[in-house]
């Protein structure tokens, strides 16, 4: 068997299990999993969110190591659930490393999407149904929703302008927080309050801090503490961005 | 009619919200319905539990363990990872409130109110964490437990 072709092979598929937004042990798992179902009894995978390294013995007792930088990325559980059912199918039974790269190559290329309007469709109701969550009116719900809207357009814009984590959700909070307060003087919202926050569960980071504590919990300490911090200055920011819109209207209309 | 402003409609709201979440992580078919209802479902458990734990922090933490109970019975019947249902059903239960009253109570100088809603805030996202935590590590012990015995079967049916 072809071992380089072989440690290629896991890592890339750990490296698109970890840029779809997986766990750091489900990474380290698959990849020792994989490799052990091709033959290799001493695989050592250390993952943390940026960097993937992968270190092996062949059965000749020749050690080889494979190391890939992960960019920024974000969540897409469809990719990731179709990663992780190839690497099980893999791990069942091994099928020969030609068609297998075939069907990892396969998977990056087809990635099942929602189109642009279905997508912001969504933040538009998402918005909308948790600005009546936390209590506003219907007229609430419809600024909410375009705020929301405001959010998404902002963050597909930035995506592509390949704008760092941070300063994006400090933009897209204050365009939404604008966007909402003046609406409200508008008279057209209520509760400008209710509006902003329902449309900024879109960017608060609940999700990365909650699964940073289980990775620290799991005992990936390095994956945990970095984590920590990108969610608590995403959670800065987003309140810097809302900060600095309150401010500003403050200062014009002398709310 | 109480029932239903209490009760019913929250409820719904968390549905409607974590199904867009759900399209927002891309999310397709019949995944979408399974996480938006544990988004409804978490919101129930948080509602229910309010009579007789009354704090938000209590409330929390029982939501999230009904939460991560079900996305892991959920994974285990669609044999996919549990990450996707767990991240959507957990955005009614995030403190985004929390966030932005903390922010305000510090731009407006009141360091009182700042500290103690920045402390509640924490004190959410901590119980959110244990919640998670707890069923995650029950259910890895549960599935240790399992293939420890069949081991120690198959061994002694060899012998």
């Amino acid at each position: 068997m072809d071992y380089d072709r072989l440690l290629s092979l896991a890592t890339d598929l750990g490296y698109g299990l970890l840029e779809s937004g997986a766990e750091i042990y489900r990474v380290e798992e698959s990849i020792q999993r994989l490799l052990h179902a091709y033959g290799v009894v001493q695989a050592d995978p250390f993952v943390i969110p940026n960097c993937i390294i992968v270190s092996m013995v062949t059965p000749e007792g020749e050690p080889m190591t494979r190391v890939r930088r992960m960019p920024s990325h974000g969540t897409d559980v469809d990719l990731l659930e179709r990663y992780n059912d190839l690497c099980r199918a893999l791990c069942r039974e091994p099928a020969p490393l030609a068609e297998a790269e075939e069907r990892l190559r396969w998977i990056g290329r087809h990635r099942r999407e929602y189109a642009m309007p279905v997508l912001m469709a969504a933040y538009v109701v998402a918005s909308a149904a948790f600005t009546l969550f936390f209590g506003g009116t219907l007229r609430d719900a419809l600024c909410g929703g375009l705020c929301g809207l405001a959010i998404g357009v902002a963050l597909t814009a930035m995506t592509w302008l390949k704008t760092n984590l941070f300063f994006k959700s400090m933009i897209g909070a204050a365009i939404s927080a604008l966007l909402a307060l003046g609406l409200t003087h508008v008279g057209l919202g209520q509760h400008s309050e209710k509006i902003i926050i329902g449309a900024l569960m879109a960017l608060v980071p609940g999700i990365i801090f909650t699964n940073a504590i289980r990775d620290v919990m799991a005992g990936d300490m390095v994956a945990g503490i970095s984590k920590i911090a990108d969610a608590l200055l995403t959670g800065v920011s987003v309140a810097l961005g809302t900060a600095f819109a309150l401010g500003i209207t403050r200062f014009l209309w002398g709310v | 009619m109480e029932l239903v402003k209490t009760y019913l409609l929250p409820v719904l709201f968390a549905f409607v919200a974590s199904g867009g979440f759900a399209v927002i992580y891309n999310i397709h078919g019949s995944g979408i319905l399974i996480c938006a209802f544990g988004g409804a479902l978490g919101w129930l458990a948080y509602l229910a539990s309010a009579p007789i734990l009354q704090s938000e922090i209590s409330q929390s933490f029982v939501a999230a363990i009904v939460i991560s109970a079900y996305s892991e019975w959920m994974a285990r019947v669609r044999k996919c990872p549990v990450t996707g249902y767990l991240l959507v059903a957990f955005f009614p239960l995030v403190p985004g409130g929390g966030i932005y009253y903390t922010m305000e109570h510090a731009i407006n100088g009141e360091i009182s109110l700042f500290l103690s809603s920045f402390l509640q805030t924490l004190g959410i996202a901590g119980a959110l964490a244990v919640g998670v935590l707890l069923v995650s590590s029950a259910v890895r012990m549960w599935g240790n437990y399992h293939h420890r015995r069949a081991l120690t079967r198959k061994r002694e049916e060899r012998q």
